[in-house]
């Protein structure tokens, strides 16, 4: 098959026989280079891995602005105990004069 | 020989096709209107008719065309070469696009990670310190329920007080 494609053929010189069969060559490279990346899916399944992080972007951000939410709530709870704290350690004084009260 | 001359002669027309054609014309006289085995006959003749100085017409001949068809066949490998690496790097800049959204979802992970350490910490220092007013609390209960008897008592005495008024004046008018 080779040897009857190289042989001149008719009004054809071997000049042209060969740019013609480097220019398949090369157009044969270039297919198989295609066909390879096309049967690995490659570009496919990285699209599709990118737009699946876009969509999860947006839980993500969601999530950091709740738990910083949280933060400060936790925050506010300490604030809060510690005016309790400061409180509450009347409530002994209270007590003792109650029940003097009631006694009497 | 034979073979090897007619071989080097197709390389020659094969070569000195882009040659402008002041250089075909210089090297070659019939080249330009025959293409056929004719010319590569008259170029197969060369060597012989140059052989009388001693030097192969095959020598002089494509030297100058050789730079050419390396020259050409360079930069076909190169632009080829080019061409499969632009195709190859699409892929790999998709890989590398992943990459940096991995490594920021990753970063932007461990800063939650971090807040959530330090929530889980805080709660518990929450919890503990709460366990430790609850004694506190009791009393407070405590408390409560003692002003509300306080509260009776006082309603009683002052409704005891207001019959003690009642008869008070009572005996008075008498």
């Amino acid at each position: 098959m080779a040897s009857s494609e190289t042989q001149p053929r008719f009004g054809q010189s071997v000049k042209g026989l060969l740019s013609d069969k480097v220019t398949s060559c090369s157009g044969d490279v270039i297919a198989l280079t295609r066909q390879v990346l096309k049967g690995s899916r490659s570009q496919e399944l990285l699209s599709q891995a990118a737009r699946n992080m876009v969509i999860q972007e947006d839980a993500i951000l969601h999530s950091e602005d709740s738990l910083r939410k949280m933060s400060i709530i936790t925050t506010h709870l300490q604030y809060q105990q510690e005016a309790i704290q400061k409180n509450v350690e009347h409530s002994k004084n209270l007590q003792d004069q109650l029940k003097h009260l009631m006694k009497q | 020989m034979a073979a090897t001359g007619d071989e080097a002669a197709a390389m020659e027309s094969i070569s000195k096709a882009p040659v402008p054609p002041t250089d075909l014309t210089l090297t070659l006289t019939a080249e330009p209107e025959h293409k056929t085995d004719a010319t590569e006959n008259q170029k197969a003749k060369r060597p012989s008719n140059n052989n009388d100085g001693g030097v192969e017409t095959a020598e002089e001949a494509t030297e100058p065309a050789e730079p050419d068809i390396n020259e050409l066949c360079r930069d076909m490998f190169d632009k080829m070469s080019v061409f499969l690496q632009g195709e190859l790097t699409a892929t790999c800049e998709d890989y590398k696009l992943l990459e940096n959204m991995n490594k920021l979802t990753s970063l932007k992970y461990m800063e939650m990670k971090d807040i959530s350490i330090n929530i889980s910490r805080n709660l518990q220092d929450l919890n503990q310190k709460y366990a430790s007013l609850q004694p506190y609390l009791d009393q407070i209960n405590q408390i409560e329920e003692q002003v509300t008897a306080l509260e009776q008592a006082a309603y009683k005495l002052d409704t005891y007080s207001k019959k003690l008024e009642a008869k008070f004046k009572k005996l008075e008018k008498r």
